[in-house]
């Protein structure tokens, strides 16, 4: 457990953007809600057929920290396996009693459950204070109950956005896995080798067979997710096949019409796809150990 | 004492080049052991098997362990400075003691604190603001640290200057051998090592040339500085290795009797950097 602890940390130390950034981009978002914008017109938008403010205000202050984090996850999960190769170090971590699957699962680990997670954490919190800094702006500005708190909505939200995260983290866990096979492969330029093959043999795919099976297999649109684990009205499956047709903007429209309907996660468990996806990553990731492990070209 | 490396017909290929070619090695515990040889003799390639870093065929058992399997067990009792591990550069001194008093159960944060306090370094430092040397000094507390059976040093004093070697050195004897550890190490300065070790294994060209302990080596070679007119009655007795220094000739024997050889000019027992140089240049050039 305590060398499981050190493990984690020593990610942080070296990715410092990790938990820098979202600080960093916390401190804006409160002090926005501390300077920006005027309580009298968040006033007079709060008439009865107003939009749901307090809703929008809670996205507004998570969307800035979960973009940030999918950056950032994204970054580091290409990165963590190729850095100890570019500045050499990895002679050193392999001189001690760590091994190597243990080295990528304590770094799959950051990079696709702690990050998240730390961010919903993050986000939970920066809602809490910007929400009591702007009820606080409110009151002072003489506006009397702020139509800007409501409990029962800030709970719900909460766990809803924890309810997709937990799904999003299943169903792209093969892209987690996908990057550090990259990062484990790469000599040089590791996003290259992300993006580089998949791109080629698409683009191969499509001018000899005219197909899209690689496109159809690479991508996961959010939507598709969505329409995944909430109940929305009308056929689920059907959902799901239009969001993943239309692209993702169209998914994005149905994502947010379930948004308001209920979660309902079975439909996900049953989905080949996420139990392809998650084989498909189980094999990246048992590659990628295999390349740490008895690749010497140090 | 007993066997604790056991290397067997141990073969490495890169590509066309051969780096080991059927290497067989023992070596015993408690016993400081230098793997000697020039640059791209095969010694960092015969260390990386012995580490597990490197697939080769032949077979290799540390502690009766196979290292290519059992690396992570074998990590417990073993340590190593390889020349091309760098500590990163992003790391703290005070990070780099916790880090590997979380991994590694026989780390004693005592040991590498006392260490360090010898020297300039500080805790709050990065390594990427330490000097080369200062860099050293902290990789060799954090495994200094670390209670193994065997230390594996592959070329540990590359790049420093000749203070900072002498002082490596010196803690490696002082502070750390107690005669129940071994330790093996790589180098192609041979005048450095030459007093510290206990076994010479000589490399060359992906074969081991010479497999002898220091005191085999003081019984079975015998340098003689040849008086001018003994020269011809020496050459007869067949040395492996002439050198010529001032007009005076200089003459590596191997198994010849002292009684034999006495009466040719001054004896006395090689130096281990005169005998690499012999073995590997056999015409004597």
């Amino acid at each position: 457990m305590k060398s499981l602890q050190i493990q984690i940390k020593r990610e942080f130390w070296e990715h410092r953007a990790l938990w820098i950034a979202p600080l960093a981009i916390t401190a804006v978002l409160l002090t926005g809600a501390a300077l920006v914008g005027n309580p009298r017109l968040l006033h007079m938008a709060a008439g009865d057929d107003a939009p749901p403010l307090f809703e929008i205000t809670l996205l507004g202050w998570a969307a800035p920290l979960y973009l940030t984090a999918i950056i950032l996850a994204t970054m580091y999960l290409l990165d963590c396996l190729y850095a100890e190769r570019r500045d050499r170090s990895i002679l050193f971590w392999k001189s001690l009693p760590v091994s190597d699957t243990r080295t990528v699962m304590v770094k799959l680990l950051v990079g696709l459950v702690l990050v998240p997670l730390g961010t919903f954490v993050l986000a939970a919190l920066t809602s809490l204070l910007a929400s009591a800094i702007l009820v606080l702006r409110f009151s002072l500005a003489g506006h009397g109950a702020a139509p800007l708190w409501d409990s029962a909505t800030w709970l719900r939200t909460q766990g809803l956005m924890l309810y997709t995260l937990v799904a999003a983290l299943l169903w792209y866990a093969p892209y987690a896995a996908y990057l550090m096979l990259a990062s484990a492969w790469a000599r040089r330029w590791p996003s290259a080798w992300a993006i580089i093959p998949p791109l080629l043999l698409a683009l191969f795919e499509y001018m000899i067979f005219g197909t899209h099976y690689v496109r159809q297999i690479a991508q996961r649109g959010f939507g598709e997710l969505m329409a995944l684990i909430f109940r929305g009205r009308g056929d689920r499956a059907a959902n799901a096949a239009n969001a993943a047709n239309a692209g993702d903007a169209a998914g994005e429209a149905i994502a947010n019409h379930v948004m308001s309907q209920y979660p309902e996660p079975s439909a996900l468990f049953v989905s080949p796809q996420l139990w392809l996806g998650l084989a498909a990553a189980a094999l990246m990731l048992v590659l990628a150990i295999r390349l740490r492990r008895y690749r010497d070209d140090s | 004492m007993t066997t604790i490396i056991e290397a067997k017909a141990l073969s490495k290929r890169y590509g066309s080049l051969v780096a080991l070619d059927q290497v067989s090695f023992n070596v015993q515990s408690g016993r400081i052991v230098g793997l000697i040889g020039r640059n791209g003799a095969g010694k960092t390639t015969a260390l990386k098997a012995i580490l597990g870093l490197t697939p080769h065929t032949g077979s290799v058992s540390v502690f009766g362990l196979d290292p290519s399997r059992e690396r992570n067990a074998l990590m417990k009792d073993v340590c190593f400075i390889a020349d091309t591990a760098v500590l990163p550069r992003w790391l703290r001194v005070a990070h780099a003691i916790d880090y590997v008093e979380g991994v590694h159960p026989r780390f004693q944060r005592a040991r590498a604190e006392e260490f360090l306090s010898r020297t300039d370094i500080r805790l709050r430092s990065r390594v990427g603001e330490l000097s080369k040397g200062m860099i050293t000094q902290l990789h060799l507390a954090l495994i200094l640290a670390i209670d193994a059976r065997l230390l594996v040093l592959d070329e540990p004093t590359i790049g420093l200057d000749l203070i900072y070697r002498r002082q490596f050195y010196d803690t490696l004897l002082n502070d750390y051998f107690d005669h129940e550890r071994t330790i093996l190490l790589t180098t192609h300065q041979v005048e450095e090592v030459e007093n510290l070790l206990t076994d010479v294994l000589f490399v060359d060209r992906g074969h081991v040339v010479l497999d002898a302990s220091v005191e085999a080596i003081a019984e079975r070679y015998v340098q003689v500085n040849v008086a001018s007119d003994q020269v011809d009655a020496a050459r007869a007795l067949q040395p492996f290795y002439e050198r010529q220094i001032f007009g005076r000739a200089t003459m590596l024997f191997e198994n010849q009797p002292q009684a034999a050889l006495s009466g040719l000019g001054e004896l006395r027992t090689p130096g281990i950097a005169d005998l690499f140089v012999a073995k590997m240049q056999p015409e004597g050039i």
